[in-house]
Formats: structure tokens, C-alpha cells, sequence
């Protein structure tokens, strides 16, 4: 620090640099460590659940590579409601981070709970779950084309698991592109519409891959399109929905955000230990347990944020469409 | 399935593994007891920590757990009416009224040794018939789901000893609250006044302990002033060799029960023991002394409830479908360790059947130990003191209700459910018919909507699916059965007359 000629007496300003210096210090201090408390990821789902599942195994090593004491809170209740309320709650300083599903982006469309989609900051991606269109394996359906020109004559018995959830919208998007009909079986859970799949009550489903890759390996269930952009790796001979001409892309992600005013460092720190951890052997084995892919679940921050806003615009679009809100 | 020993004598002689299965049915039991804390929490609490385990040893612990923690609710149902967890609630039903009556030891007794037996024949049914009974949790679409809750509803005028009338308007209470929350087939908000707590429905746990625990802690308090007749040590003495035998069929049939229903997906043990407690109470000869401490009453729900364990299990190992709420955090757990249930399972790791399998075997037989010498310790507390005992029971309540979620909007539930019990008690009505039409509201409703859209909102549709109709033919003659015996057997004495 300079000290000018002319000015207040030399002690003030003795002090003044010092406590200059400590400010400047104790910024820089701040900058450095981070994070300083324990961090808690906060979930909407109950302990046991994919989403809690996933969340532990992220914490298991990304505990080592932030050097700091991680924790899985659960705030269940409100389809993601209460979770985004507590954490809009929290101080935006990073050691709260909120994982999110496509039920959070959904809830958010139709307007529910504290925050709006521009509150959301992507710092990670952990899976990525793409939900393919199935049939059971003794179908005479045989492609996608086949079940939409099914569903011309006679509605297709869809079974989803929530009116308004991803594989509702996902189905309704397809449906109307294809202009074909859909009959909407809802259930509470894609274990029920494996079975119902099997058993016959209902035609075709749009589930995720992890939850039915069984039966698809074993011939119970056939894949007629996987609604992404590109391929699976493991269903490399299934087309994917845009390859068939139809622009549906639609996946049950699983990732982990912070709320907008985090500082920038911050941010970049936290995608640096997850990402760190999701690269350790054991995330793998987990993915690779669930049936999925770590190079197609893992992203980070920029592809996660891009998807966030696609899934969430395409969301709201379609329930614009289905007349579950109201353009405003 | 290859049964060779070389895959089971590495698990079965691994002091790991026995330690763990140890640990694992202790606290199950301590779990299982409290209120609030049921078997799926603790196995979801367990999970991070078994993630630090190899994967035989971290799934023979919560299996150990999941089975301990089933029979673990039939403890404080009997000896305090607050049962620890959702499965033990029909064991409340007589379990308590033995209480007071001064047989705890008999009651606790009889609740060990039909869950252990119920526990033990589910498990040996999971290890030589999964496969094959995998493929029952097919057959059950929505229009089977729904004739299954209207037979366990067929049962709900006769329930408890009340009027019929009484346990009517109680079970229409129950289907009340059931309905609470965002419906499944309209995607439509009910009674949920725009508390985001509600949007999934009203947890069954706060309504449980209100209605049971906090309903009796307000009735004692008026009977403080009043002289009890002093429990006597009889409350220590444990059940007879004749009550076995008395209770042999119920366990039977329960067991059969529970394994079915726990097959099922996504219904688990309470269903199980709702269902189990009305086919004794249905087959019994004498149906007048259920709700007042039958041994039977106890013996067909712990049986049902510990047998779905076991039947969970099935399409949970065979199918990768959870059973029951529990066996999918148990799926959730085999996940994270990097396993994949499903057809291949047993094929790619053989080990990991026997450590399941010899796990929740031995749960089973430590339990009914814990159970049967414990008994002796356990039913001391129905001799502690009023004053002493429920207080604190209220403080566990709390607990329990908040612990659940950390929600005060749970705690609440509870208080209201309590006020709500105790007012409906003063005017003759019991718990049971409410606690039912909660248990089944939400699956009738649900699998009738969703049967309605399957069948293109054609009823007959109903007629065309045989497991259907047998179960909805079951359910008509089980309500109007008993009038038409009356009925033909008052014609038969009139054609005797004349002739």
C-alpha cells in the first residue's frame, strides 16, 4: 500500500492499511475455503429411492474430494415442493445443493413452490435414464410405426406413472407429432408398469431403461425407440425417436443444482468434486448395477444447465398443448 | 437354482456375516418397537452404512433387519396400543386388550412364535419356489388389485365386536382420508388446501399413532383417579402348549395369506396382516371374542405380516420389482452395490441367494429367541405405573410422528388423529374399521379408475378376468353369506315340516 505525502496523520493510515489488508485478506480467505461447512444435498424423495440411492453414492466420494463432511437430507413431500422450499430457505453460499428430477422442472411449469426455472444453476449430472417406447415381446407390433398405426384405429393403452410426469408428457408429445391415440393407464411406479406390461392390461409404456433392461435382454419386452438424441450404447440396434422423425427427446435425469446469486467460484468448485466423484470405480459400479452407461449419465455443468431449460421448455410446451396450464 | 453347498458354506460359516445378521436382528427389533420407526426406515438408515460392506455381508444385514423389524411392531402394539409400525397395527387389535387383561407374556409369546413360523416358511418358499411364484406378480393387473381390496373391505362391517352400523361410518372415515392428496388417475388435488405437505396424501404413520397410542393415553388420563385392579404376575407368564395348538391353523393359513400378498407387488405386510386378522377372525369359531383378546387375533396378523418378508422377496430377487416398500429400498441397496436383481441374479452371483436366504433365516430363529426371552422382561412394562408409563409414551409418539418425515405438519396428524379416535371411542366406535379403510381406500379407488380405463369404461370387463371374479364372488357371499344359510336353513326346516 502506498502511503500518500499529504493526508491524515501517519497512524490513521497505518490503520486503515491494516484493516485493508485484512479485509482483503479475509476475502481472499472466503475465496479459498470454500466449502467450510458440511454440505447437504437435498432430496424430495424418501430414503431408498433411486434419487436417495444415487445421492449416496455421489456423496460416498465426492466427501473425499471436497475434503469436507457431506449429507443426504431428505425433504420429502409435494412432488419436490418442500425440498425447493427448504433450500430456497438456505443462504445461496453453496453448501446447500438441491438434486433434481424432471419432477422438480414439471412442478416448477405448472407453477408450484418457491422458484422460478431462471433460479436454477446446473452444477452436475449424475444419471441419465432414457425412456424408451416398449411392447411386450410376443407383440405383433414390431416398430414404432407399427404401434402408431395401432393407435390410429384403436387408442394405445399407455401406461405412465403420473398424470402430468415425464413419461405422461413424453407419450402425449409422441402421440401428438405422430397423430395417434393414447389412452393413459396411470400407475405409482415403473415396477407396476413392468408387471402390467407383462401381464397384459396395457399395450405399451414409455419406461426408463434401467427400470425394464431385464426383460428387454431376457426377449419380455421389445424396444421400439429410444427417445433421445443419439443411440444407447447397450440398446445399439433400437432407433432413437429423432432418427424416426420425431423430435421427442425425453430422459429421467437425476442431477444437482444451486440456486441462482452462488458465487461463480463456488460453483466451479462443487462441479469439481462431483464430477470427481462420479468418476471414482464405485459410481461406475453403481451405474453399471442400475443397467446405465457412465459416459451418457455424467455431465457437467453446461450440458447439465442446457438440459435443464430444454426439458423444462419442451415440458411446458406440451402441457400448454394438453391443457394442463394455461398459456400466460 | 443350483444348490450346491459350494456357494452356501462360504456365507454360512463367515463370522462377518453371522455378526452382522446378529446386529441387524437386534436392532431390527428395537426399530420395529418403536413407534414411528418402521423396518423400511430402518433398512433405508442402514444403507450408507452398508455400502461400506461387501455386497453378501451389507444384504444379509438389511435383510436381517427387514425381517426383525416386522416382528419388532408387535411388541409395543401389544404391551402400550401404539404399534411400532404399520404391519404390527392389526396385532393392536386383541394383542392389547391381552394386555390388560394381564396375559402380555401369552400375547407376546404368541406374536413370537407366529412370526417366527410365518417368517420361516415364507423364507423356504423364497428359496425353492421364486421363480415360479415370480411370475404370480404378473397375473395382478388393477381389476385383480381391486376385487383383492373389495374381499378384505367385505370383512369391514364385522371387524371389531361394535355395531355394524358404527364400524361402517368408521370405515368410511378411513376411506376419507385415504382420498386426501393428488389422485393418480386425474392428476387432480384433493382436500390438500394447498399444503404442499399433503400432495401425496396423509402419511399412514401419525394417523396410526394417534389413533392408537395418543387415542389410550387420553382414556387413561381419565381413569387415573380410579383404582385398577393390579395386573398380576400372570402378565409374565408365557403362552401354553394347548394355545399353540389352538392357534397351529390360523398360522397356517396366515402364512399362506402373508406369502401371497407379499408376492404381489408394491402390497406388503400390513396389507398382509390386515388380511391375515380377517380370515382368523372369519374362520374362527368363535369370531364374538376377536377385539377382546383373542390369541387368534394375534397369531393371524404376526404370521401374515412376517410371511410377506419372504413372499417380498420374490419378485423383488427374481423380477427386480420391489414386494414391498422395504424390499425396494433393499433393491435400491443391491443397486448401489452394483448388482442387478432380475432374472440373471442368482445365475451370476450364487452366494448372494444363500447370504439372503441363510439371513433372514436366522433373523427369523434370533427373534423368536429375543421374543420368547424377552417376553418375560417386555411385559413388566404393562406393570409400570400409569403415571410413569404414558407420559412416556406420548414423548415417543412425538418422536415417532416427527422423526418420520421432519415435518410438524405430521405431528399435527397425529394430534388430531388422536382427538379424533379418542371422541369416536367415547361414542362406541374402535379403530380397526378406520384403520382399514385407510390401509385399503387409496388401492380400491386407484385399482377401480385405473380397471375402468384398461376396460374402455366397460364394467363387464371385470367378469372377463377369472382371478377376478373368483375373488369379487368371494366378497359377495362373504357379506351376504350369513343370510342366506339363515334363509335356507330356515326353508329347509319348513320342507321338513311338511314332509
Amino acid at each position: 500500500m502506498k502511503i500518500k505525502r499529504s493526508g491524515p496523520s501517519g497512524s490513521n493510515i497505518g490503520t486503515a492499511a491494516i484493516i485493508s489488508l485484512w479485509l482483503a485478506g479475509a476475502t481472499c480467505l472466503a475465496q479459498d475455503k470454500f466449502p467450510v461447512r458440511p454440505i447437504d444435498i437435498v432430496t424430495h424423495a424418501s430414503p431408498g429411492g433411486g434419487t436417495d440411492a444415487t445421492a449416496r453414492a455421489v456423496v460416498r466420494g465426492a466427501r473425499v474430494a471436497l475434503d469436507v463432511n457431506m449429507a443426504v437430507l431428505p425433504r420429502t413431500g409435494g412432488g419436490g415442493v418442500v425440498a425447493m422450499t427448504y433450500v430456497n430457505n438456505r443462504p445461496r453460499d453453496g453448501h446447500t445443493v438441491l438434486a433434481i428430477t424432471p419432477t422438480h422442472l414439471f412442478a416448477i411449469a405448472r407453477g408450484q413452490g418457491p422458484l422460478s426455472i431462471d433460479d436454477l444453476v446446473g452444477v452436475a449430472r449424475a444419471t441419465d435414464d432414457a425412456i424408451v417406447v416398449m411392447v411386450r415381446g410376443d407383440s405383433e407390433v414390431q416398430t414404432l410405426a407399427e404401434l402408431i398405426q395401432l393407435g390410429r384405429e384403436q387408442p394405445i393403452k399407455w401406461g405412465t406413472t403420473q398424470i402430468g410426469g415425464v413419461d405422461h408428457i413424453a407419450g402425449a408429445i409422441l402421440a401428438q407429432l405422430a397423430e395417434t391415440q393414447l389412452s393413459v393407464v396411470p400407475f405409482s411406479g415403473g415396477g407396476e408398469i413392468v408387471t402390467n406390461l407383462m401381464g397384459g392390461s396395457i399395450d405399451a409404456a414409455g419406461l426408463n431403461l434401467t427400470e425394464a433392461l431385464g426383460q428387454i435382454e431376457r426377449g419380455d419386452f421389445r424396444a421400439l425407440a429410444v427417445m433421445a438424441d443419439e443411440r444407447l450404447s447397450i440398446l445399439s440396434d433400437v432407433p432413437t425417436t429423432v432418427e424416426l422423425g420425431y423430435d421427442v427427446v425425453f430422459s429421467t435425469v437425476r442431477g444437482y443444482i444451486v440456486l441462482n446469486g452462488t458465487p461463480e467460484n463456488r460453483i466451479e468448485i462443487l462441479e469439481r468434486g462431483l464430477l470427481e466423484s462420479m468418476q471414482q470405480p464405485a459410481y461406475h459400479a453403481y451405474l453399471e448395477g442400475s443397467g446405465l452407461e457412465a459416459s451418457e449419465s455424467i455431465a457437467g455443468r453446461e450440458e447439465w444447465d442446457r438440459q435443464i431449460r430444454r426439458l423444462y421448455n419442451d415440458a411446458r410446451a406440451a402441457m400448454i398443448d394438453l391443457g394442463i396450464i394455461e398459456q400466460n | 437354482m443350483d444348490l450346491s453347498l459350494e456357494y452356501a458354506l462360504p456365507v454360512l460359516t463367515d463370522p462377518i456375516v453371522i455378526g452382522l445378521i446378529v446386529a441387524g436382528t437386534v436392532m431390527g427389533v428395537v426399530i420395529g418397537a418403536l413407534p414411528g420407526l418402521s423396518s423400511s426406515m430402518g433398512v433405508a438408515l442402514l444403507l450408507p452404512f452398508s455400502l461400506y460392506l461387501e455386497p453378501i455381508p451389507a444384504i444379509a444385514l438389511l435383510s436381517a433387519l427387514y425381517c426383525a423389524g416386522t416382528f419388532g411392531g408387535s411388541i409395543t402394539a401389544i404391551l402400550i396400543n401404539a404399534p411400532g409400525a404399520p404391519p404390527a397395527v392389526a396385532t393392536a387389535f386383541d394383542g392389547y386388550p391381552m394386555a390388560t387383561k394381564g396375559e402380555a407374556g401369552r400375547a407376546l409369546g404368541i406374536a413370537a412364535v407366529s412370526s417366527a413360523s410365518g417368517g420361516i416358511l415364507s423364507v423356504l418358499v423364497l428359496l425353492f419356489a421364486a421363480p415360479l411364484l415370480a411370475q404370480v406378480a404378473y397375473s395382478f393387473g388393477p381389476p385383480e388389485y381391486f376385487a383383492l381390496g373389495v374381499f378384505a373391505l367385505s370383512m369391514l362391517a364385522s371387524i371389531s365386536g361394535e355395531a355394524p352400523l358404527k364400524n361402517l361410518i368408521g370405515g368410511c372415515l378411513g376411506l376419507l382420508i385415504a382420498t386426501v392428496g393428488i389422485d393418480l388417475t386425474t392428476g387432480v388435488e384433493r382436500f390438500t388446501f394447498g399444503v404442499p405437505e399433503l400432495y401425496e396424501g396423509i402419511q399412514f404413520i401419525p394417523v396410526l399413532i394417534g389413533l392408537f397410542a395418543v387415542t389410550e393415553l387420553l382414556n387413561q388420563a381419565q381413569e387415573l383417579g380410579r383404582e385398577r385392579i393390579a395386573v398380576t404376575v400372570s402378565a409374565l407368564k408365557l403362552p401354553s402348549l394347548d394355545d399353540f395348538r389352538r392357534v397351529k391353523n390360523t398360522i397356517l393359513r396366515s402364512s399362506c395369506i402373508g406369502i401371497f400378498v407379499g408376492v404381489l407387488p408394491a402390497e406388503g405386510s400390513t396389507m398382509a396382516a390386515m388380511v391375515g386378522y380377517n380370515e382368523a377372525k372369519r374362520w374362527s369359531k368363535t369370531p364374538d371374542d376377536f377385539g377382546k383378546g383373542a390369541i387368534e387375533g394375534v397369531a393371524g396378523p404376526e404370521a401374515a405380516n412376517n410371511a410377506a418378508t419372504g413372499g417380498a422377496m420374490v419378485p423383488t430377487l427374481a423380477l427386480g420389482i420391489p414386494g414391498s416398500a422395504t424390499a425396494a429400498v433393499i433393491l435400491g441397496g443391491l443397486q448401489v452395490q452394483g448388482l442387478r436383481p432380475g432374472p440373471y441374479l442368482f445365475e451370476e452371483q450364487p452366494g448372494l441367494l444363500y447370504g439372503i436366504f441363510f439371513a433372514m433365516l436366522l433373523a427369523n430363529i434370533l427373534f423368536l429367541f429375543i421374543g420368547l426371552l424377552g417376553a418375560k422382561v417386555f411385559s413388566r412394562i404393562s406393570l409400570v405405573p400409569r403415571t410413569f408409563l404414558w407420559p412416556t409414551v406420548f414423548a415417543l409418539c412425538f418422536v415417532g410422528a416427527y422423526g418420520l418425515n421432519q415435518s410438524m405438519v405430521d405431528v399435527w396428524i397425529m394430534i388430531i388423529s388422536g382427538l379424533v379416535g379418542f371422541v369416536l371411542k367415547k361414542n362406541g366406535f374402535g379403530p380397526a374399521p378406520i384403520i382399514m379403510g385407510v390401509v385399503l381406500g387409496g388401492l380400491v379407488e386407484t385399482s377401480l379408475a385405473q380397471s375402468m380405463i384398461i376396460f374402455d369404461q366397460q364394467w363387464t370387463g371385470f367378469l372377463s378376468r377369472p382371478i377376478t371374479l373368483s375373488l369379487l364372488v368371494l366378497a359377495v357371499i362373504s357379506l351376504i353369506g350369513g343370510k342366506i344359510r339363515s334363509v335356507l336353513r330356515r326353508l329347509l326346516s319348513r320342507t321338513n315340516r311338511t314332509a
